[in-house]
């Protein structure tokens, strides 16, 4: 009974420190070690395997590599099912991913030995050259999940992104009734600054953090600085200053996040462009054997 | 110091209703119970939420009562002040109360209810996804293109083309568009006209390249051995070339034994390689143990494992065929001369010095004096007595107008009538100046010679005896009962099998390998061995030095022709036109 009960809380305390480890570490580097085994396995069977008369994707060596390559990708990019469907388990999401990860690199290996180091402006490259761009972009996302949270935690000052949006809506609200004195120039300023849409900058300009066509800035430029004496100006400077702050805030949210996720947007399309080009490589081999 | 507060609400059709009251203190409650100055009727607000102080300077200062802090311009806060003259907006549960500064120091406050504005909308906009294209709408056109591009339209017009037949020159342009982006590279050298027209050997869908396609244009092509024997001499596959093999050959792939299994294709723009000893060797390393019937020994290394020159000559006088023999049976040659090569070549000899005396030579004799090279430099030509031998040995019979009377040399008839005639010739007349009379006159028809018969009469027996004219040279014999010399067996080439480059070796002086200037007799068969060619020329992993070369099987055979060796400058320009050319000249 005390060892079943023993047992039970071991089983607990594992499943609570396992809730903890990184994917990458999960089951004590499993996946590492088994992506590590089938790389050095087929790295030597590449280098010590004599293939007449030089290694090529056709040869049986080519084959096999090309096949355990073509499963990998298949099954790795089965992921994005799989994330959809949550069922707990020994294979667990934190398990499918941690073999995505690693095997997914272990690919880098399999796919450049099963195109025995011939290149060239061909589907068969394509396929390879998707692939690679498929795990750049994946180590990037690792990085990017790894160092980027931290950014965007401690950008936030313990406001949620309603705060933000919110405090600057408040600010405007604001901005509008301070301008009102405001002669003409200075009120399409402050026009221009409150109808620029809060995400104004396209894609681009979330990445760099660099926004030249910022209104606020504009206006913010165009304003008096320092004590002009009128009330009304200042006040609408002083807001507008504080509209330039809410913003940086913004965008540096915005930045970090545009970082955490632009991966996604060439890693997602170019697998499935990288599995459009898998199927016309392997018909195309056999269509012209 | 006193608070205007105006209390903006909006009937349900949308309209507005503004109340303003004025609360002279300098401090202001606000929260859910009713003696509150400002009463906000929400749960979400305490019953003693916030009080708002108004200092002397007209600064606020804005102090949370309870735990339960606010909002001010979107920020949460227990306590917060606003600047003289500045304004702000608090916001306690659903109410937004907005701070602005009246004249005379009085304090507007306007309490609004909060729209309750979609937050998920606009929280949309910090994804990233809301600044590009979607994930999926990507995805589905990138894949949509390679689909389409480099695998529909290729397949579809290769299904749809009208066949052509092939063309030997390559002129054709290929019909399937873009399938030229399933090629894995570049096609050698000699196929790069074909580089366009994929179809012109990937014929039909999901087969192989097939020999007979190869064969369209490369007709002339001989097989290395018959096939079955090839199959059956091969080296045992690794076990994964035998499964991948069986696999391939059941789906229609043509054995290792067609023509892309050894040339393979879309390697880069190269020429055609010499095949390397290894791949030679793969199969006649230990070829005895697969193919027990072979008469030549297991080959790999020319300078450890090569048998010994088996030239074909003439075993036997008078034989109708050539016979191989190795020449480490101290072979001897009868050809059914007489020649020893020593006495010509004896520079202090008779010979040389009768070579001296003549104008056609003015030296001693040299190898090339009768033995010239055909124009391709890889042999010689046949030895011709009247053009080598008759300078000397003549065959001059007597005399006519300002020259000379020959005998006719090969054909024992041509020499049996000149000898003949040389008899019938007039007699040289015993007094000048007198002739017999009328019709018994030189002419006449009663003229007779009556002298004795002339030693000329007989000798065609006596030429043909060993010390006669033709015994010279020749072995006399009789054939059908008539006196005959010994018919000549000379091969125009020895090996067969292999290849000699005379050309190759100019700098070589002919006696370094031919031991001709010790040779009494013309049995002694004048062809070097293979331990003397070792003596440069090593297997093709030697070390190449000075005075050896690495020598691959391909110097001296060939793969589909055994007698012509892989030579480069036969394909620097592989049109089968040429191939053509080259193969008729192997066969001459």
């Amino acid at each position: 009974m005390a060892s079943k009960a023993q047992n039970k809380f071991q089983q607990d305390e594992q499943r609570r420190n396992a809730d903890h480890v990184s994917f990458l570490k999960h089951r004590n580097w499993r996946w590492l070690k088994v992506a590590a085994i089938l790389t050095v396995i087929l790295s030597l069977g590449y280098a010590l395997i004599d293939q007449e008369p030089r290694p090529n994707g056709g040869s049986w060596y080519g084959y096999t590599l090309g096949t355990i390559g073509l499963l990998l990708i298949v099954w790795l990019s089965l992921l994005g099912i799989r994330k959809r469907r949550p069922t707990p388990g020994s294979w667990s999401l934190k398990n499918w991913t941690s073999a995505h990860v690693w095997l997914g690199l272990s690919l880098t290996v399999i796919g450049t030995l099963h195109t025995g180091f011939q290149i060239g402006w061909n589907v068969h490259t394509l396929a390879y050259v998707l692939m690679l761009l498929v795990i750049v972009t994946g180590i990037y996302g690792i990085w990017a999940y790894a160092t980027l949270p931290a950014g965007l935690s401690s950008n936030r000052k313990e406001m949620t992104r309603s705060d933000m949006i919110e405090a600057l809506t408040a600010i405007d609200r604001q901005l509008e009734s301070a301008a009102q004195p405001l002669d003409r120039q200075q009120s399409d300023l402050v026009i221009a600054a409150l109808g620029q849409n809060v995400f104004y900058g396209g894609a681009l300009g979330r990445l760099t953090g660099s926004y030249p066509g910022c209104a606020t800035n504009r206006a913010l430029k165009n304003m008096p600085m320092g004590r002009s004496g009128e009330e009304a100006e200042d006040r609408v400077t002083n807001l507008l200053t504080r509209r330039a702050d809410q913003l940086g805030q913004i965008r540096r949210h915005l930045r970090i996040r545009a970082l955490l996720e632009v991966w996604l947007f060439i890693h997602i399309p170019a697998t499935i462009a990288l599995l459009a080009a898998l199927l016309a490589h392997v018909i195309s081999v056999f269509y012209y054997w | 110091m006193a608070f205007l507060i105006r209390t903006v609400d909006h009937t349900s059709s949308g309209k507005e209703i503004v109340r303003d009251r004025t609360i002279p203190k300098t401090d202001v409650s606000i929260g859910r119970a009713a003696e509150n100055d400002i009463h906000l009727p929400d749960l979400a607000v305490e019953q003693h939420h916030i009080t708002v102080h108004s200092a002397s300077d007209s600064s606020l200062s804005i102090e949370a009562v309870g735990t339960l802090g606010f909002s001010l311009d979107g920020k949460t806060e227990t306590s917060a002040q606003i600047a003289p003259g500045a304004g702000g907006e608090l916001e306690v549960g659903s109410s937004r109360l907005t701070i602005e500064r009246a004249e005379d120091g009085v304090t507007l406050i306007t309490i609004t209810q909060v729209e309750t504005e979609s937050d998920r909308d606009i929280l949309r906009g910090f994804a990233l996804e809301s600044a590009l294209p979607s994930k999926r709408a990507m995805s589905w056109i990138f894949a949509g293109i390679v689909l389409v591009a480099l695998l529909a339209i290729p397949v579809a017009t290769h299904l749809f083309r009208t066949p052509v037949e092939n063309d030997p020159k390559g002129e054709t342009p290929g019909q399937v568009v873009f399938d030229s982006t399933w090629s894995t590279g570049e096609l050698s050298m000699a196929h790069h006209s074909l580089e366009e027209n994929c179809e012109a050997c990937h014929a039909t869908p999901f087969v192989s390249v097939q020999d007979t396609t190869c064969l369209t244009c490369h007709e002339e092509i001989d097989d290395h051995a018959e096939m079955p024997r090839q199959a059956k001499g091969m080296a045992p596959f690794s076990t994964g070339d035998a499964i991948q093999w069986s696999i391939a050959q059941t789906l229609g792939k043509e054995g290792p034994l067609g023509c892309v299994s050894c040339h393979t294709e879309h390697e880069g723009p190269v020429k055609l390689e010499a095949a390397s000893e290894k791949f030679c060797a793969d199969c006649h390393d230990a070829l005895d143990t697969r193919l027990t019937d072979v008469d030549f020994t297991n080959a790999s290394d020319f300078g450890e494992k090569h048998p010994q020159f088996r030239p074909a000559f003439y075993t036997a006088y008078g034989n109708d065929n050539p016979d191989r023999v190795s020449l480490a049976n101290n072979p001897v040659e009868m050809s059914g001369l007489k020649f020893p090569h020593d006495i010509h070549m004896d520079e202090q000899g008779g010979a040389a010095r009768m070579a001296i005396s003549l104008g056609k030579y003015g030296a001693p004799l040299e190898c090339s004096d009768c033995h010239e090279e055909t124009d391709d430099r890889i042999g010689f030509k046949p030895v011709e007595m009247e053009a080598s031998c008759e300078s000397c040995h003549s065959l001059v019979s007597g005399r006519s107008g300002a020259g000379f009377t020959n005998l006719r040399h090969g054909d024992i008839d041509d020499l049996r009538e000149d000898l003949m005639r040389l008899d019938r010739g007039p007699r040289r007349s015993i007094v000048n100046g007198r002739t017999r009379p009328g019709q018994f006159a030189q002419g006449g028809r009663y003229y007779s010679n009556f002298g004795r018969p002339v030693a000329s009469y007989l000798s065609l027996t006596n030429a043909l005896r060993p010390d006669g004219l033709c015994g010279e040279c020749h072995l006399p014999t009789t054939t059908n009962g008539r006196a005959d010399v010994m018919p000549v067996n000379l091969p125009d080439r020895f090996l067969h099998q292999g290849y000699f480059d005379h050309a190759a070796h100019e700098d070589e002086s002919c006696t370094d390998c031919h031991a001709a200037d010790t040779s009494k007799e013309a049995m002694d068969l004048l062809l070097p061995d293979v331990e003397s060619c070792r003596d440069c020329h090593l297997g093709e992993t030697a070390v190449k030095t000075e005075k050896i070369v690495p020598s691959g099987c391909a110097m001296c055979h060939g793969y589909h022709t055994p007698t012509m060796p892989w030579r480069p400058e036969d394909h620097q320009n592989e049109s089968p036109a040429n191939l053509i050319a080259t193969l008729e000249r192997i066969k001459r």
